[in-house]
C-alpha cells in the first residue's frame, strides 16, 4: 500500500466522519458553547445601538458644552445651558445629621446627557451639581478588553475545552456505545490510518465550529463600535488579531483534541480524564516550568495577542487558578504545541492498535 | 499467492477471567465451514479473531497468509457479516454498503455500481433508500451480507447469517454461499439452524466451552465417535425377518421396528461388518429397499458431542 493511498483513506474515513460530527444530536450542545458568548456579544451590541438611537432621537449637545459644566452649578442653570437631558430621574430620602438627632429631606436627581459618543452623569443633590461622570458609551478599548477577557476565561479554558471532549472523545468511545465501530474496523485501513481519519474529521469540524464562533464574536465585539473608529482598527491591527485569536481557537482544538482522542481510547469514563486535565491546565501557572511545558493553556496562550486580564483585587486563591504562565514567543508555541499533540497522538495509535471490540464491555 | 487455509495455532482468548477460547489449534480449507455449539460457546469469539476484531493472548492465526494484526491486507481479501445490528446513524441501505466500498479504496462510481449490485443480489435494490434503522430483522441480515460480500472477498465470515430470513430468501442464500465455495473461497458461518447447517456445510466445527469438540467432515467427525454405535435405517419388506437375522450379529447392538413394521433402525458397533451382513441377508432374497444413515448429520453429532452441555 502506497503512502498516498493510505492518505486518500484518512480523507475518505474523515470526510465520512466529518458528516456525523458536524450533524450529530451529540454535537449540537457544543455548538451552543461555541456561540455563547457570540450571541451575548450580539446582545449587548444590540442594546449598545438601541441606547444610542434612543439618546440621539432625545437631544444631543456638543461635547464643549458637557465639559462646561462644573460642581457647584444649579440645576436650572445647567437645564437652561444644556436643554432636555436625555435621561432625568428624582428621588427623595431622608439623610440623618451627624448629631444623630436632625434629620434633613435630600432631593437628589440624576440628569444625563449625550454628546454621540460620551455620555455624562449629572447628580445634583438639593438642586446643586455634586458630582459629574462621564464616559463612553461604547469603546473599542473596552471591548477590547471584554473580548480578550471572554477569550481567556471562558473560550479556551471552558468552551473549547469541554466541546473538544464531547467531540473527540465520541469519535471511539461514542462508537463503542452505538456499537458501530466495528464498522471501521473491519475496514482494510491500518489502525493508525483510522485514527487519523477520525482526529482528521475532529479537529476540522472543531476547528470550523470554534474558529467560526471566534471569528463571529470578534465582528460582534467591533459591530457596535463608532463606524470610524471600527474603520480605523480594521484597517490596522485588527486582521492579525483576529488571525491570532482564531489560530488560538484551532490551536486549542488541536490540543485539547489529541488529548481527548487518546483518552477516549484509554478510558471508558470521560468524566475523569476532563476532571484530571482541567485540573492539570488550572494549576499549570504555579507548576514549576519543565511541567507548565506539558499543557496545552500554556502554549495557546502565548499565541493570543494580549495576556488574559487580571484584577489586581481578585482573591489570592482565583489569582492562583486563573494567572496564566509566563508565555512563549508564539512560533516557539506553535512547535511546542505540535510536538506535544504529535506525542499524545502516538500513545492513541499504540492504543488504537490494541483495541477490541467488546461492546458488551461498555 | 496467500496460502489458501485458515490456520488457528494453540489460540487462547480471555476477557479479563471469562474464557473466549481455549487453545484452538484448527485449518479451515476453503468451502464452507460451519462453526456449531450452544450459546456462548465461543463461535462469535473465533470469527472475531479471525478478523481482528479480538486479539488472541496466545498463540496465532493466519488467513490465507495473512495476519488479523494487519487488517489493511486481510480486510482486502474477507468480508465479515457481524451479529452486531446498528449501522451507523441515518445510514440507508445503499449507504451502508457504498461507505464501506469507498474505505476498501474503489472510487465514488465504481463503490456506487458495486454496491447496487451487491443490493441486487441479496434482493434489497427497491429497499435500498430507506434507512437501515428501519429494516426488519431480515433486511437487516440481509444488507450485512451485502456489505461482506460487495468487494468480492475470497474469505466470507457470516455470524449466524440464516437468522430472520424467510424460506425464498434463505434458499438463495444458501445458493450464494455455495457459487462462493464453488469458487475455492471460504466461507464460514456460525447457525443455530443444524439442519440447514448440515445441508449446505462442506465441514464443521463444533465447539463447547470455548473448546474445539470435533472437526472435519460430518461423516468423518461420526466415525470418530466410537462410543456410540452407528445408526441406519433400513427400508425392507419381510422387515421382521430381517430383524432376527441381523440380531444374531454381535455388532448389532439394539433393533427397532419404525414407520408400521417397514422399517428398522439398526445400531452397530462397526459399520464394514453391518454392510457384509447385509449383504448377505440380501442374496439370501431378501429385499432391501434402502439404507440410510441415521445420525451423519449435525444434529446428531451435536447431541453425541455436546448435548449434555445444550
Amino acid at each position: 500500500m502506497t503512502r498516498d493511498f493510505r492518505a486518500r483513506q484518512i480523507w475518505t474515513i474523515a470526510r465520512l466522519e466529518l458528516r456525523r460530527v458536524f450533524f450529530s444530536k451529540r454535537s449540537f450542545w457544543v455548538y451552543g458553547l461555541a456561540l455563547f458568548p457570540v450571541a451575548i456579544f450580539v446582545a449587548a451590541a444590540i442594546g449598545m445601538t438601541y441606547e444610542r438611537r434612543s439618546y440621539e432621537a432625545v437631544n444631543r449637545v456638543s461635547p464643549a458644552l458637557i465639559n462646561s459644566v462644573n460642581e457647584g452649578e444649579s440645576v436650572e442653570a445647567v437645564l437652561e445651558r444644556l436643554g432636555t437631558p436625555v435621561r432625568d430621574r428624582e428621588f427623595r430620602r431622608r439623610h440623618r445629621g451627624e448629631d444623630d438627632e436632625s434629620e434633613e429631606l435630600l432631593v437628589i436627581r440624576n440628569l444625563r446627557y449625550w454628546d454621540g459618543s460620551r455620555f455624562a452623569e449629572l447628580r445634583f443633590r438639593n438642586g446643586i451639581l455634586e458630582a459629574k461622570f462621564i464616559r463612553q458609551l461604547i469603546s473599542l478599548e473596552r471591548q477590547r478588553q471584554a473580548y480578550n477577557g471572554v477569550f481567556h476565561y471562558y473560550y479556551l479554558k471552558l468552551a473549547i475545552f469541554f466541546g473538544c471532549l464531547g467531540i473527540f472523545m465520541n469519535l471511539f468511545r461514542g462508537e463503542m456505545l452505538d456499537k458501530t465501530l466495528h464498522f471501521w474496523l473491519l475496514a482494510p485501513a491500518r489502525r493508525e490510518v483510522l485514527l487519523g481519519g477520525k482526529y482528521l474529521a475532529g479537529l476540522l469540524a472543531s476547528s470550523v465550529i470554534f474558529g467560526a464562533g471566534a471569528a463571529l464574536m470578534f465582528a460582534a465585539m467591533v459591530w457596535p463600535v463608532d463606524p470610524l473608529e471600527a474603520r480605523a482598527f480594521l484597517a490596522g491591527p485588527a486582521a492579525a488579531q483576529w488571525a491570532r485569536y482564531a489560530g488560538a481557537a484551532m490551536l486549542a482544538c488541536l490540543g485539547y483534541g489529541s488529548a481527548f482522542l487518546a483518552a477516549g481510547l484509554l478510558v471508558r469514563n470521560p468524566i475523569v480524564p476532563a476532571v484530571v486535565l482541567l485540573m492539570w491546565e488550572s494549576i499549570n501557572g504555579f507548576l514549576p516550568a519543565v511541567l507548565q511545558k506539558i499543557s496545552v493553556l500554556h502554549y495557546v496562550q502565548s499565541v493570543c495577542p494580549m495576556p488574559a486580564p487580571m484584577d489586581d483585587g481578585a482573591p489570592a486563591l482565583v489569582r492562583l487558578f486563573l494567572a496564566p504562565a509566563p508565555g512563549t514567543a508564539w512560533p516557539l508555541a506553535v512547535l511546542g504545541l505540535c510536538a506535544l499533540t504529535a506525542a499524545v497522538l502516538f500513545v492513541a495509535a499504540r492504543a488504537v492498535k490494541r483495541l477490541e471490540i467488546n461492546y458488551g464491555g461498555d | 499467492m496467500s496460502a489458501p487455509e485458515i490456520v488457528f495455532d494453540e489460540v487462547s482468548k480471555f476477557y479479563g477471567e471469562v474464557l473466549g477460547v481455549n487453545r484452538v489449534t484448527l485449518r479451515i480449507p476453503p468451502g464452507i465451514t460451519s462453526l456449531v455449539g450452544p450459546n456462548g460457546s465461543g463461535k462469535t469469539t473465533l470469527m472475531n479473531l479471525l478478523t481482528g476484531l479480538v486479539h488472541p493472548d496466545r498463540g496465532s492465526i493466519t488467513v490465507r497468509g495473512f495476519s488479523p494484526r494487519d487488517p489493511e491486507r486481510l480486510m482486502r481479501i474477507t468480508g465479515y457479516a457481524t451479529q452486531y445490528d446498528a449501522a451507523p446513524r441515518g445510514a440507508t441501505g445503499f449507504d451502508f454498503v457504498c461507505t464501506s466500498l469507498l474505505l476498501w479504496g474503489y472510487d465514488s462510481r465504481a463503490a456506487r455500481t458495486r454496491a447496487a449490485e451487491a443490493l441486487e443480489r441479496v434482493g434489497l435494490t427497491e429497499a435500498a433508500g430507506r434507512k437501515v434503522a428501519a429494516y426488519s430483522k431480515g433486511m437487516r441480515q440481509r444488507v450485512r451480507l451485502a456489505q461482506a460480500i460487495a468487494h468480492d472477498p475470497e474469505v466470507l465470515v457470516l455470524d449466524e447469517p440464516l437468522n430472520g430470513l424467510d424460506p425464498v430468501v434463505r434458499a438463495e442464500t444458501i445458493a450464494l454461499f455455495r457459487d462462493f465455495a464453488a469458487r475455492g473461497r471460504h466461507v464460514v458461518l456460525s447457525s443455530h439452524v443444524l439442519q440447514e447447517v448440515d445441508v449446505i456445510s462442506d465441514q464443521v466445527i463444533l465447539i463447547a466451552n470455548g473448546m474445539v469438540v470435533a472437526e472435519g467432515r460430518i461423516r468423518n467427525v461420526r466415525d470418530e465417535i466410537d462410543e456410540r454405535p452407528s445408526q441406519f435405517l433400513i427400508r425392507c419388506s419381510g422387515a421382521s425377518r430381517v430383524a432376527s437375522l441381523l440380531f444374531g450379529r454381535d455388532h448389532v447392538s439394539e433393533i427397532k421396528m419404525v414407520d408400521g413394521r417397514e422399517g428398522l433402525l439398526v445400531m452397530t458397533r462397526d459399520r464394514e461388518q453391518f454392510a457384509a451382513a447385509l449383504n448377505e441377508i440380501a442374496l439370501a432374497g431378501h429385499t432391501i429397499e434402502s439404507v440410510l444413515p441415521a445420525d451423519e448429520n449435525v444434529d446428531a453429532l451435536y447431541e453425541y458431542l455436546i448435548g449434555g452441555q445444550r
